[in-house]
C-alpha cells in the first residue's frame, strides 16, 4: 500500500471531513487560541518587563508548565471542563483553553525578556532627551523587544499546531482527526496523510514567521542573522537562555 | 479509592515508568553524542552554521505525533515499535543540542584557546581537554531543556500505543478515570526534576572551578 | 546660564552623594565636573535635568526653577549625550539624530534632512548616514550622539562622560572636533569626566568635586593649575601640573623667533647652507617644514626623503608655551619649528629663549 493513496482519492478533498476542511478547521482552531493567548500575553509581558513585577513568578509557571506532559494536561483539562460546557463544545472549548494555557508562556516571556533586552543605555539616553515613559515604551523599548517577541510568538504557534493535532484523541476536529482515525482503522495512509499535512502546515509556518521577522525587525537588529566574516563576532556570546532555545517547542 | 487504584496497579506503573525512563534517556544521550560533533562542525565552519541551525530549527518544528507516525516508512519499522519513539527523540535532541554545542564552543574565551595552541596543544587534545569543559555549562543547560522536553514528549507515544508513563492518561480517558491521569502527570513531573538534579548536579561535578552560584 | 544653588542630594540610605553645591554653569560656556568616583559629579549633572531629583536647594536654567517646569518639557530643552552614545539600535543613523524633531512633529523630510546636515557638521560622511549604529565604530557613534543631541538646537547640553570609551587617539580627535564645534554654536554646556587632562583641555571652567558630593574648586584650568585651593585640588590636578600649566600660557611677541636657513630634497650638500650644528631645516616647495638633516651625515651626494629625521614636532605662532618647548625639546637640533596658521615656518626658537619666556610670564601671573 503506498503512502500516498490517501491523497489521490478524490473523495477525500471535498467535504468538512475532507483535506481542505481539515486544514481549516486546524487553522481555525490555532488561530483562536493564538489571538486569545497573544491578547493576554502581550499586555502582562509589558507590564512584567516594564515594572519588573511579577518576573519570578511568570519565569517560575513557564518552567513549571515545559515539564507538565501536554497530553496530561489536555485530557485532564478536557475531563475536568467537558461537562460544564454544552454538549456541542464540550470538546472544542476545553482543548482551546488548553492551547491558550500551553501558548501563553513562551509569548510572555518573549515579550518581558525582550523589553528587558533593550539597550539600556538607549532608554536611558530617551529619558534625559525627554522621551515620555509611553514614547519609550513604544518607540524604543517595543521595537528593541521585537525579535524576541516574535520569536516568543512563533514558539506558540507551532505548540498550538501540534497539540491541536494530540487533541483530536479528545475529539477536535483537524488534521489529526485523521492520525487518530487512521490508528482506529487500521489505515496507515490516512496517518500517514494526516502526518504529512501537519508537518507540512509547522514548516509552512515555521518559514513564514521567518519571512515576517526579516520584513518587521529593523535590520539594525538583525546582526546575528547577518554575521558575515568581516564583521568581528562579539566577544563572548551569553549562553542561549532556556527560553529561547525552546522558542519553538516540539511537542 | 485512589490509593487502591494505585496499589492494585503498582506493577503496571513500575513497568511504565521503567519505559518511560529508557524512552527519554537513551534518546538524550544518543542525541548528545551526534550532537558533538555536528555542534563542532558547526562552531568550526562559519558558513556551516547557518546551515546545520537552520536544518535543526526546521526539524525541531515537525510535531512529534506526525514524526511517530512518519518514522516507521523511513526506518521499515511496525508502528508499535518502540524505536521510532528512540529515533524521533534522538532527532528532537540533536535538533536542539547542535546550536548549544556550536554557541557553547564559541563561548569559549579566544584567549584560552590561543593559550591552550601556544602551550602546544594539538587540535583534538585542545577541543577535548580545553574547549570541551570550558563549555560544559552552556551544553549542560541545553541538555536539561532537552531532557524535560523528552520527559513530555515521550508521553504522546501512548496514542499510537506505545506503552510509557502516556498511557495512563490514555487508560483514564477511556476509563473516565482522573486517578490514573493525575498519576501519571506526577510521575512525569517528578521525573523531570529528577533528571534535571541529575543534569544540575553532573554539570557542577564537571565543572569544578567555576564559582558555586545557583543556576536556573 | 546653569544655576546650582545649594543644591544637595541624600539618599534614603543616608548617603550623601552632594552636599550643598552652589555653582554657576555660564551661558555659552562649557563647565566640567571632575572629581574621583563617588563625588557626586554625574548625580549632580543629573539633577539639571531631573534624571535624579535633588533633596533640596533650587537649580534654575536661565532663572527658571527647573522644579517648575514638567521634567519630560525640561529634558526637551537640554540636549543630553552619554558615554557609550546610547544611539536607538533599530533606526538608522539619519533616523537617529531626527528622532527627536520627528517626535515634535516636524515633518520627516525637513527633520531629516537638518540630521544630515547635523552628521555633516560633526564630521561624519553622508554614506553613514542609512547605516544602523551596529555598523558604527565607537567614535563614530559618539559624533551622531552629539548630533542627536544638537537636533533641537537646544540652548544646554549635558555631556555624560562623552570621550571615555573611545581609544586614546580616537578622543584626542573627538575632543578637537567638539571644541571647534562648541566655538560655532556657544551652548552652555556641563560635562562629567574623570579625565583631567580632558577637563583642563575642554573646559572655560573646571569644578573640582571630593567624595562626599563637596565643592573642592572652581576655576578656569589655567588659575586651577597656577593655585589649586588646597592639596586635594592640587593632587587632582595631578604632579604634572607645572608642565600643564604651560598650555595655557600664549607665545607673546617678546619671545624671539630665529630665522632659520632651509634646505629641500634634491639640494646638493656641498651647496647648501648649514647652521653652525651641521643641522638644517628641510622644507617643501611651500615652504611647509619635513624635518631636519644633518648635512655632515647624508647617505649621498644629495639630499633624500631619507635622510630627513622627523622626531622633532612643531609649534603655532602665536600658540601655547607647552607645544614651543616640546618643540624645541623634541628637536634634534635643539631648535623648535614654529609654522603659522597655514604651516609655513616662521622660524625657530631655542629652549634658552622659551625658558626666558616662561619666567616672564611666571612674574605677570604671580603678580596678577
Amino acid at each position: 500500500m503506498n503512502i500516498f493513496d490517501f491523497f489521490t482519492q478524490p473523495a477525500n478533498w471535498v467535504g468538512s471531513e475532507g483535506i481542505p476542511g481539515a486544514i481549516g478547521l486546524h487553522l481555525m482552531y490555532s488561530g483562536i487560541s493564538l489571538l486569545i493567548a497573544l491578547a493576554i500575553a502581550v499586555p502582562l509581558g509589558v507590564y512584567v518587563g516594564y515594572t519588573g513585577r511579577g518576573e519570578a513568578v511568570v519565569a517560575g509557571l513557564a518552567n513549571a508548565l515545559r515539564a507538565l506532559p501536554t497530553l496530561g494536561l489536555l485530557i485532564l483539562v478536557v475531563m475536568i471542563l467537558a461537562p460544564v460546557f454544552g454538549s456541542s463544545l464540550a470538546f472544542v472549548l476545553p482543548t482551546i483553553v488548553v492551547l491558550v494555557l500551553l501558548a501563553v508562556p513562551p509569548i510572555l516571556t518573549g515579550t518581558y525578556s525582550g523589553i528587558q533586552a533593550a539597550d539600556p543605555d538607549a532608554v536611558g539616553a530617551a529619558r534625559g532627551m525627554g522621551y515620555t515613559k509611553a514614547q519609550i515604551l513604544w518607540h524604543i523599548q517595543l521595537p528593541c523587544a521585537l525579535p524576541l517577541l516574535l520569536s516568543g510568538i512563533r514558539g506558540a504557534t507551532l505548540q498550538i499546531v501540534s497539540t491541536a493535532t494530540v487533541a483530536a484523541y479528545v475529539g477536535l476536529g483537524g488534521l489529526g482527526r485523521f492520525i487518530i482515525d487512521g490508528r482506529a482503522q487500521g489505515d496507515y495512509s490516512k496517518m500517514a496523510a494526516g502526518a504529512i499535512l501537519v508537518a507540512l502546515l509547522a514548516l509552512v509556518l515555521e518559514l513564514a514567521f521567518i519571512a515576517i521577522g526579516r520584513l518587521v525587525i529593523s535590520p539594525g537588529l538583525q546582526r546575528t542573522t547577518r554575521r558575515s566574516r568581516k564583521t568581528p563576532a562579539p566577544p563572548q556570546p551569553q549562553p542561549p537562555a532556556p527560553a529561547q532555545v525552546l522558542a519553538s517547542s516540539a511537542t | 479509592m485512589t490509593i487502591d487504584w494505585i496499589f492494585a496497579n503498582i506493577g503496571r506503573i513500575s513497568e511504565l515508568t521503567a519505559s518511560h525512563i529508557f524512552l527519554t534517556l537513551v534518546p538524550t544521550l544518543l542525541g548528545l553524542i551526534v550532537a558533538l560533533p555536528l555542534g563542532w562542525w558547526a562552531h568550526r565552519r562559519r558558513g556551516a552554521y547557518p546551515v546545520i541551525v537552520g536544518a535543526a530549527g526546521l526539524l525541531y518544528t515537525i510535531p512529534s505525533l506526525a514524526l511517530f507516525v512518519l518514522l516507521p516508512q523511513v526506518l521499515g519499522t511496525k508502528i508499535l515499535d518502540p524505536l521510532n519513539v528512540v529515533v524521533a527523540l534522538t532527532v528532537y535532541t540533536v535538533a536542539l543540542l547542535v546550536r548549544v554545542v556550536a554557541d557553547g564552543l564559541s563561548s569559549v574565551p579566544i584567549e584560552t584557546v590561543q593559550a591552550a595552541t601556544a602551550m602546544g596543544y594539538r587540535g583534538w587534545q585542545r577541543l577535548w581537554l580545553v574547549e570541551l569543559p570550558v563549555a560544559v555549562p552552556v551544553i549542560a543547560s541545553g541538555m536539561r531543556v532537552a531532557v524535560v522536553a523528552n520527559v513530555s514528549i515521550v508521553t504522546m507515544a501512548a496514542l499510537l500505543g506505545i506503552p510509557q508513563l502516556g498511557s495512563l492518561f490514555t487508560q483514564g480517558f477511556q476509563l473516565r478515570l482522573f486517578v490514573p491521569i493525575i498519576t501519571g502527570i506526577v510521575l512525569c513531573l517528578v521525573l523531570a526534576v529528577l533528571l534535571d538534579l541529575l543534569l544540575v548536579w553532573l554539570n557542577r561535578a564537571l565543572t569544578p572551578w567555576r564559582q558555586k552560584t545557583v543556576t536556573s | 546660564m546653569i544655576n546650582f544653588d545649594n543644591v544637595s542630594k541624600v539618599y534614603p540610605d543616608g548617603t550623601v552623594a552632594v552636599d550643598g553645591l552652589t555653582l554657576q554653569a555660564p551661558t555659552g560656556k562649557l563647565t566640567i565636573l571632575i572629581g574621583p568616583s563617588g563625588c557626586g559629579k554625574t548625580t549632580s549633572m543629573r539633577m539639571i535635568n531631573r534624571l535624579i531629583e535633588p533633596s533640596s536647594g533650587v537649580i534654575s536654567l536661565d532663572g527658571t526653577d527647573t522644579q517648575s517646569l514638567n521634567r519630560v518639557d525640561l529634558r526637551r530643552r537640554i540636549g543630553y549625550v552619554i558615554q557609550n552614545a546610547g544611539l536607538f539600535p533599530h533606526r538608522t543613523i539619519v533616523d537617529n539624530v531626527a528622532a527627536m524633531p520627528r517626535l515634535l512633529g516636524t515633518p520627516k523630510r525637513e527633520a531629516r534632512a537638518n540630521a544630515m546636515e547635523l552628521l555633516e557638521r560633526v564630521g561624519l560622511n553622508e554614506k553613514f548616514a542609512n547605516r544602523y549604529p551596529w555598523q558604527l565604530s565607537g567614535g563614530q557613534q559618539q559624533r551622531v550622539g552629539v548630533a542627536r543631541a544638537l537636533a533641537t538646537d537646544p540652548p544646554f547640553l549635558l555631556m555624560d562622560e562623552p570621550f571615555s570609551a573611545v581609544d586614546p587617539i580616537v578622543r584626542a580627535q573627538l575632543q578637537e572636533e567638539f571644541l571647534r564645534l562648541q566655538r560655532e554654536i556657544g551652548k552652555t554646556i556641563v560635562m562629567v569626566t574623570h579625565d583631567i587632562d580632558e577637563a583642563l583641555k575642554l573646559g572655560d571652567q573646571v569644578a573640582v568635586l571630593r567624595e562626599g558630593g563637596h565643592l573642592a574648586q572652581v576655576a578656569s584650568p589655567a588659575h586651577l593649575l597656577a593655585h589649586p585651593a588646597d592639596a586635594f585640588v592640587a593632587d587632582f590636578v595631578g604632579t604634572a601640573r607645572g608642565y600643564r600649566a604651560l598650555g595655557f600660557v600664549t607665545a607673546d611677541g617678546t619671545l624671539g623667533v630665529d630665522r632659520e636657513p632651509t634646505v629641500r630634497v634634491g639640494d646638493d650638500a656641498a651647496t647648501a647652507t648649514v647652521g653652525a650644528d651641521g643641522w638644517a631645516l628641510a622644507v617643501d616647495e611651500s615652504n611647509i617644514p619635513q624635518g631636519w638633516v644633518q648635512l655632515g651625515r647624508l647617505n649621498g651626494a644629495q639630499i633624500t626623503e631619507s635622510d630627513i629625521n622627523i622626531s622633532g614636532t612643531v609649534a603655532k605662532e602665536f600658540g601655547n608655551l607647552r607645544d614651543m618647548l616640546n618643540s624645541a625639546l623634541s628637536s634634534p637640533s635643539g631648535r623648535g619649528v614654529v609654522v603659522d596658521e597655514r604651516g609655513v615656518l616662521v622660524g625657530t626658537v631655542s629652549a634658552e629663549a622659551i625658558v626666558a619666556a616662561i619666567r616672564t610670564a611666571k612674574q605677570e601671573v604671580l603678580a596678577s
